[in-house]
């Protein structure tokens, strides 16, 4: 029985407004045009990054790509990168993170959706530095998603251990919840997606950590210490230049 | 230092939330025994400590910034601040703030130029168009359209009579700058052309691509008299020595080359970039002595007489080439971006450049030192000019706006 999760395959325009393949098309554009260090793909976990203050003073100064649409499986990702998505780039490091809209499918299915994605990247960019962000957790409380997620990124370390320029960033799913397990809407406003301070905070440290480590430099970015809401009658709000 | 008590109590209630959130149940618990303090845990309290904590650092950080402004700003003004008249023109620098800042292009800026002749500048931008500003009041003249896809460069002939633009629809256009009309256009180039620039006569123009090749067109006519290739990538701009006789060129594969105009040989490949070379600038002759000092040739009779050349790179950082010997005299390191604009100050001492790290610098040339850093836009800033008489500089940004900065 064929996987749905491995098999490329375009999003129906169900909506009728083809905003899918125009922001599809909007990628090809970039990638033809712009000439990214850094590449990130998958889906709104992705895409939603650039609406944070921190995608502006932690990712732009590294020449990024974003190429997250919200709603994208694997399937989805996996036809894009087919369609041309990564094929007019250098880059020099690609992050995928991509699977929690796969919701209906199995682990099973979805870790082999992500490692087919992750052998068409390493075909189409043998010499850039691959890294997987492992599943984040999602619901406000304990579900059998948050436990397929877990079994998800299970798998995805033992696969990817010790493929070559490759990593597994896998982000402690403590970190998004309180001791009990719960998940507060101060850092992930609906459950699943992620407030674009405190909550994207927590996926872009140690993304950045990484993409630097493989990078080899520091980039100097401005602090990347919040100044949230509760805070802002202490700090100066205006930027610093 | 004392708390208040209303602190004191909130102090309490933020720790205590802190132990709470971390399952430092048992500490909790004696915590809130101990400080007579209620059981049940304020919402409002949650994760405050850390914030507090990481706070502290950053206002740390804050102050110690804006004490390094404020020094500057004081030594500015016990220095005298700097006025024209006070300095000779060659000491002028680009002082903040800017003077100006033009709104218009709807995409990033690629490049910005002044006109040789007239109170006009000239930027080009991503979102297919080109823009005539008048530098001194700031006004926008007009629109030039034509391209279909982002215009990379522009720039104009000696008398400022006609203005040639590239563009990454591979065509090349001639522009004549009283009637603002295109008169030619010309296609040949397989790629993205990238740069491009007038010879010294006038009578041709140069452009390079990201089909690795640099042309020659013939300006009357609108043929390609010359193609020179050697380059192994995308080639990102040519420049012509002041005579004609040479050409320079930089390109993606990490490489500087300086070609014999009228034969097409290769006279010199410079390498010594780690990443791509964005720019390059010839030096003018005033800037002989000040690179002779900075390259601290032993002998008086030694002197080296060029021709110099500099380019700027990815690497962030800047090198200047003597091209008769194909060496590297020296290094300017500080940028902590790409740099992706250079000029040299007319007067000769003074280099300019401009750094997707957002700042433009001043560098020293005698020194070899980073004479002035200025903030210049809040993303990548594509590029600078300086004009050749009057004190302006201008650049050029991803942030889509064109700034002109007075020089004192």
């Amino acid at each position: 029985m064929a996987n749905p999760a491995a098999e490329p395959q375009s999003v129906e325009d169900v909506q009728g407004d083809g905003r899918w393949m125009s922001l599809h098309n909007s990628f090809l554009h970039d990638a033809k045009e712009k000439e990214p260090e850094v590449v990130l793909i998958g889906d709104s976990l992705i895409a939603q990054m650039t609406q944070s203050r921190l995608w502006e003073q932690m990712f732009e100064p590294l020449h990024c790509l974003n190429f997250g649409i919200g709603g994208d499986r694997t399937q989805h990702i996996l036809w894009r990168i087919h369609n041309g998505e990564l094929d007019q780039i250098e880059p020099k490091v690609i992050v995928l993170l991509a699977g929690t809209n796969n919701f209906d499918d199995s682990a099973e299915q979805v870790t082999e959706g992500i490692l087919a994605i992750v052998k068409l990247i390493r075909d189409k960019q043998p010499s850039s530095h691959l890294i997987v962000v492992g599943l984040l957790p999602r619901g406000e409380k304990p579900n059998h998603l948050r436990e397929k997620h877990c079994e998800i990124n299970k798998r995805l370390a033992e696969e990817l251990k010790g493929a070559p320029m490759t990593s597994f960033l896998k982000i402690d799913e403590k970190e998004f919840m309180s001791s009990e397990g719960v998940i507060r809407r101060s850092i992930m406003y609906d459950f699943l997606h992620l407030t674009s301070d405190i909550g994207y905070q927590k996926l872009c440290d140690p993304l950045l950590e990484e993409i630097q480590n493989v990078l080899g430099i520091f980039m100097k970015v401005e602090s990347t210490a919040l100044e949230t809401a509760s805070l802002a009658g202490d700090l100066d709000h205006s930027p610093s230049n | 230092m004392v708390l208040s008590q209303r602190q004191k109590d909130e102090l309490n209630k933020a720790i205590a939330d802190y132990l709470y959130s971390n399952g430092f149940q048992g500490a909790l618990e004696h915590f809130q025994k101990e400080a007579g303090m209620p059981q049940e845990l304020e919402k409002k309290f949650s994760g405050l400590l850390e914030k507090r904590w990481t706070s502290v650092i950053r206002l740390q950080k804050k102050v110690m910034d804006l004490e390094t402004k404020l020094q500057e700003a004081e030594e500015e003004v016990n220095s005298g601040a700097p006025t024209r008249d006070r300095r000779t023109p060659s000491e002028w620098i680009p002082r903040p703030p800017e003077r100006y800042s033009l709104n218009g292009h709807r995409s990033p800026i690629t490049r910005v130029v002044f006109h040789p002749v007239f109170n006009l500048m000239v930027s080009c931008s991503e979102d297919a168009t080109i823009r005539v500003w008048d530098y001194e009041t700031g006004d926008y003249e007009r629109t030039l359209k034509g391209h279909t896809d982002s215009v990379q460069d522009v720039a104009f002939d000696s008398a400022g009579k006609f203005l040639v633009s590239c563009s990454a629809d591979l065509s090349i256009k001639i522009w004549d700058f009283n009637g603002y009309e295109c008169i030619k256009t010309m296609m040949g180039h397989d790629h993205n052309v990238s740069s491009v620039t007038f010879m010294p006569s006038g009578d041709f123009v140069v452009s390079s691509s990201r089909d690795k090749t640099i042309k020659m067109w013939e300006v009357a006519t609108g043929y390609c008299v010359k193609t020179y290739t050697g380059h192994r990538d995308w080639v990102r701009m040519v420049r012509v020595y002041q005579d004609g006789s040479l050409l320079a060129s930089c390109s993606n594969d990490q490489t500087v080359r300086v070609w014999v105009t009228a034969t097409k040989e290769c006279k010199a490949e410079l390498r010594e970039h780690e990443h791509v070379v964005e720019c390059i600038a010839w030096a003018p002759d005033s800037a002989q002595p000040a690179i002779n000092d900075a390259a601290g040739t032993e002998s008086k009779s030694a002197k080296r007489s060029g021709p110099f050349l500099l380019s700027g790179s990815r690497d962030k950082t800047i090198k200047m080439w003597d091209v008769s010997v194909g060496i590297c005299l020296f290094t300017l390191a500080g940028h902590d971006n790409w740099i992706r604009g250079i000029v040299f100050h007319p007067g000769g001492k003074f280099i300019l450049s401009a750094s997707d790290d957002k700042t433009i610098r001043v560098w020293d040339i005698q020194n070899k030192r980073n004479h002035k850093t200025l903030i210049a836009h809040p993303h990548f800033v594509t590029s600078i000019d300086m004009h050749r008489n009057a004190p302006y500089v201008i650049t050029g940004s991803v942030d889509q706006s064109v700034k002109v900065w007075e020089c004192r």
